[in-house]
């Protein structure tokens, strides 16, 4: 990886050389208060692009995969159908990801192109996107107080996966291109030469915010244990459900959840759209079947699986990592304190002084439940006898 | 693309969130951080509410009805027709044969043009909004106890209360982002107690569950404000400094019996003492319950109060009363006088200087007479008085807590219906213009914690639509007004010169932070988190004596208490809730299971009975009979069937008689045979 130098004052000229390069630069901006987003940079917006900012809520993960997205649609014209296929293809670079964001996009490639079936609209998303990864390096401004990517191990500076980095050491930045593209850019005569020095104060910086860190460890290497031998307690998952109340945002705002359904939707006579939406585990009609059968009905059975498919061996295997990126908006953006971190904890404590007292791990099998009865403010109602 | 800070529209927290737009789209919406109600939270349905605006299948076009079929009109035509229909319709039966009903879902703006409308224009009082049908009983009693028609604290100081009680409500259903803030309370050590005939999430979460049998609630609190005084445990500065009444209250209280109240309400004495311990015992308490709930009676709104003044838990942060809105601007709505009995900020109509003081303003006469109340309009037209009605994004047909509203609709002369869809009402419609959609104007909306806040205009409307507030006004100015808003923040400065508490909620004052916290005057312009916080001149709260009601008494033959209500399923017939997705699919999920509907029975009586789930039974009661499909369900308490109000047949079938009953009805469930 090359490494290179540029005044504070040129890092936005990051942004000006991309955009005349033809993409769409997306930047974070600050609105009021915490709130800051991602959207795309022109000329009347750019001098208010922020470098240190608190990670907006919303994740940059919607610019490969849509909140709401178009798939085709179909006409009825002559007693014939006509089907479109609504392809997007653009040429974008994201400004400002932070390195949670940058593990959360690469998770979101193995799941849509790492498998034998690759996903044309993510593909054409993901196609010509640039990364410019932030590296979190301000304690005060860049990390939140539920940020646990030293946990999570993608952070505070992303080791690959992006296409330049960029770090900011006080009077300069550094920049490290990680691919042949990031490379190219590094051409520009904005950038010089680093030194040894400033290879130093990386560290030094990095050693710094390192220990900066609300929550230093999740201990999440224990929870993956006891989640992966099947050793969580069901009275513990029932108390995690029972904090639920299914909103459906921890899976809307984590860069690594990959979940949504189809729909079709009337757009005139004869005529309909197919969309794909953000969908959630969270929910119970995610997991009901055609005929009323839901495996999930109970609450708890739902957040179960959030936790299993993020933390048990069987996928992390699969994907080489956990599917936590460790950028705490679920903390945040949960009614019942059921973030990551908290439930992570929760499960250890449980478990741990479970096996502890002799009791024995693993699940004792399903509460046994009067037969024909939905669990309360379930409206999924039962199975149909 | 953009990111515009807004207000969800769903409920009456009043959340704030970002809307994302893309080109003339809203393409995304996530909560705000820095809001202080939500704080960067927001429930399933605040996650799709931006669905609305995109939907397809809006209404572009005024529509208007040409030999019986409603036909596509020009703009000037339904307006020229509306214009003449109403003058003649006045000319002929007097303005009091036109009544006008908004949705809780109004805005600020819009509904107080609606009522100006109809007390200037037309000349009639004939003004009320959708939720009035069940929900205008707890501004009167709050107005009468408290002086004050409103939640007296903010959603986020339920952080600061040391106890919560919850009322009835299934909050994590209904009003999610309150659940959340009563579930991290109790993390926080709060103590929880939750009063209720259903199971729901916060009542699982309870420390004290007192599962009381229906409409129990007063006998209940009444008992509970018993032991308070027997223990001593009343405060009584407050009481001296600030409380009228106490005397006839507490004569009244000694007619309570813990023992007695106990078996009433199916709850031990021993829970009863401990959740009026915990109650009276709190540095500060809140006591929570929705007012969109048709089944709360009177009783239990004033025993609740009283509790919170025998206690003194009024004017302190976290210490008060919720009365939680579940349409968004419940509150703003009364505020600004879509009320048939009340002005613009709750003065009386009836009062000739409160008249005097709007008239001022309004440079025209008020009738003296109070208006037709939603429910008499919408049941039998004021006993066929009304021959002419205006709705205003309400769709009473499939969403009113009244029965037969098909058949009063059939018998109106003229029905004007301003919507953005082809609602069930609008079908009924003789003109029908569609308006702009959230989104696509500004406007302000006033939230259950008094919250005024502005919704944005962050697209364009599909072309020709405009916002309601201006087709009143357009249509006012033909019928000869002199209204000149050019804006929606006109509107609103007007609104500041009628009601007092909203004198400081300018636009501008409004924008600058997450809107204002009413009163907010040009004095305090920047609003009032909690009331009371000062003791007023005078004693301003009220004790009202709450007689115990009577027992349920089961009548020989008929073992089962009917409960008519309408619980967590009210939501599957709301707009937003049909043209989402996700929304779609989570709150009509039963209506796959139960496509003909459905009636509630509790696990332990259906095993009795040898009724299984999905099953056909028959519904017995002295006065009728009907036929539904089981659902058994583990939130239903032992003894009690429950039919959701939108299953009207079967109420009419078992009552003998349309429309909604606060009583409970003996009756019987039996197996239904297959032929």
């Amino acid at each position: 990886m090359k490494a290179r130098i540029l005044d504070r004052g040129d890092v936005l000229k990051i942004v000006d050389l991309l955009r005349r390069q033809g993409f769409e630069v997306i930047a974070p901006f600050r609105v009021r208060g915490r709130d800051t987003y991602f959207d795309a940079v022109s000329d009347q917006n750019r001098d208010q692009v922020e470098i240190h900012f608190n990670n907006p809520y919303y994740p940059p993960k919607r610019y490969v995969l849509p909140h709401i997205e178009p798939l085709l649609t179909v006409k009825r014209s002559n007693g014939e159908l006509q089907i479109e296929p609504a392809y997007e293809q653009p040429k974008r670079a994201i400004f400002g990801i932070r390195s949670c964001d940058v593990a959360g996009i690469y998770h979101l490639d193995l799941f849509y192109l790492g498998g034998k079936f690759r996903d044309l609209y993510y593909e054409n998303h993901r196609k010509n996107l640039f990364l410019v990864n932030l590296v979190c390096s301000d304690p005060e401004r860049d990390i939140g107080g539920e940020c646990f990517c030293v946990c999570a191990d993608t952070g505070p500076a992303s080791r690959d996966h992006f296409d330049l980095q960029l770090m900011d050491l006080g009077a300069e930045f550094m920049a490290v291109a990680g691919t042949p593209a990031g490379e190219q850019l590094l051409a520009d005569s904005i950038f010089r030469k680093a030194a040894a020095v400033h290879v130093e104060r990386r560290h030094a910086i990095l050693d710094e915010v390192r220990k900066r860190f609300k929550t230093s460890t999740s201990w999440f290497s224990t929870t993956v244990r006891y989640i992966s031998h099947n050793e969580v307690l069901e009275k513990t998952w029932e108390e995690i459900g029972n904090r639920c109340i299914e909103c459906g945002g921890c899976t809307y705002v984590c860069p690594a959840c990959t979940c949504f359904t189809v729909t079709d939707r009337q757009t005139g006579a004869g005529e309909i759209e197919r969309v794909r939406i953000w969908d959630s585990c969270a929910l119970g009609g995610f997991t009901r079947m055609a005929g009323g059968h839901n495996p999930r009905r109970a609450v708890h059975d739902r957040r179960n699986r959030r936790f299993f498919r993020k933390l048990a061996h069987y996928f992390i295997q699969r994907e080489l990592s956990m599917a936590c990126v460790g950028c705490g908006r679920c903390v945040d953006v949960c009614h019942g304190n059921i973030g990551m971190p908290s439930v992570v904890e929760m499960i250890r404590r449980a478990t741990s002084s479970q096996l502890a007292n002799g009791g024995r791990a693993g699940d004792p099998g399903p509460t046994p439940q009067p037969a024909n009865s939905g669990r309360a403010g379930d409206p999924g109602g039962v199975g149909r006898p | 693309m953009a990111h515009t800070l807004s207000t969800c529209t769903f409920c009456g927290v009043g959340c704030g969130l970002y809307l994302e737009t893309a080109g003339n789209q809203v393409a995304g919406v996530y909560p705000s951080f820095s809001h202080p109600t939500n704080q960067g939270r927001v429930c399933v349905r605040g996650w799709h509410v931006h669905e609305v605006a995109s939907s397809p299948d809006r209404l572009t076009s005024p529509l208007l009805k040409r030999n019986g079929r409603l036909q596509q009109a020009s703009w000037d035509e339904a307006f020229a027709f509306i214009a003449e229909r109403l003058a003649q319709i006045r000319e002929r039966h007097g303005p009091d044969s036109i009544a006008f009903l908004n949705s809780p879902r109004c805005s600020n703006e819009e509904s107080y043009l609606l009522q100006k409308f109809a007390r200037t224009v037309i000349g009639t009082n004939n003004v009320d909004h959708g939720a009035g049908v069940y929900s205008n009983n707890s501004i009167d009693i709050l107005l009468d106890m408290l002086g004050v028609p409103a939640s007296t604290n903010s959603i986020a100081e339920l952080a600061q209360s040391e106890v919560i009680l919850v009322d009835g409500v299934n909050l994590a259903r209904r009003l999610p982002t309150v659940a959340g803030a009563v579930i991290r309370a109790k993390l926080n050590g709060a103590r929880l107690i939750v009063v209720g005939t259903r199971i729901h999430r916060v009542a699982e979460l309870a420390d004290l569950y007192l599962r009381i049998k229906p409409n129990s609630e007063a006998l209940l609190y009444g008992a509970m404000a018993k032991v308070i005084e027997d223990r001593g445990l009343m405060d009584l500065a407050f009481i001296k400094s600030r409380c009228r009444d106490y005397e006839p209250f507490l004569s009244q209280l000694h007619t309570y019996d813990l023992v007695h109240a106990a078996e009433g309400c199916g709850v031990s004495a021993d829970l009863i003492g401990a959740a009026a311990l915990a109650y009276a015992g709190a540095k500060s308490a809140a006591l929570l319950y929705s007012i969109s709930m048709g089944e709360k009676s009177e009783q239990n709104i004033q025993a609740l109060v009283n509790l919170a003044l025998i206690t003194g838990h009024l004017g302190k942060p976290g210490s008060g009363i919720y009365a939680l809105g579940e349409q968004n601007n419940v509150q703003g709505v009364c505020d600004v006088g879509t009320l048939p009995d009340r002005l613009p900020g709750y003065a009386p109509v009836a009062s000739s200087e409160a008249r005097a003081a709007v008239e001022a303003v309004w440079g025209t006469k008020i009738p003296a007479t109070p208006g037709l109340a939603a429910r008499s309009v919408l049941a039998n037209r004021g006993n066929g008085k009304v021959k002419a009605l205006w709705t205003v994004r309400y769709d009473p047909v499939s969403t009113a807590f009244v029965a037969g509203v098909r058949e009063s609709l059939r018998q109106f002369e003229l029905i004007v219906v301003q919507h953005l869809f082809m609602s069930e009402t609008a079908q009924f419609a003789d003109v029908i213009l569609p308006s702009t959609a959230y989104g696509e104007e500004q406007v302000s909306f006033t939230s259950s914690d008094r919250r005024i806040q502005l919704a944005a205009k962050v697209i364009d409307p599909p072309a020709g639509l405009t916002p309601v507030w201006q087709q009143l006004t357009r249509l006012a100015r033909l019928m000869g007004a002199d209204w000149n808003y050019s804006s929606a923040a006109d509107v609103m400065h007007e609104i500041g010169e009628v009601v007092p508490f909203y004198s400081g909620a300018s636009y501008d004052n409004l924008a600058r932070d997450y809107g204002r916290q009413w009163p907010c005057t040009k004095d305090h312009p920047m609003g009032t988190p909690f009331l009371y916080a000062r003791p007023g001149a005078h004693r301003p709260f009220k004790f009202v004596p709450v007689k115990p009601p009577p027992p349920f008494v089961a009548a020989p033959g008929f073992p089962l208490m009917l409960v008519c209500g309408n619980s967590l399923y009210y939501w599957n017939q709301n707009v937003l809730i049909r043209h989402s997705e996700t929304l779609k699919r989570e709150y009509r999920m039963l209506f796959l299971d139960y496509p003909e509907g459905f009636v509630e029975l509790s696990v332990e009586d259906a095993k009795q009975l040898g009724i299984r789930d999905g099953e056909k039974v028959r519904l017995c009661a002295a006065t009728g009979s009907a036929t539904s499909t089981a659902r058994v369900a583990a939130e239903v308490m032992k003894g009690i069937v429950y039919v959701p109000y939108f299953v009207r047949d079967v109420q009419e079938q078992v009552l003998g008689e349309p429309g909604l009953t606060h009583k409970l009805v003996p009756v019987r469930v039996e197996k239904e045979e297959m032929a």
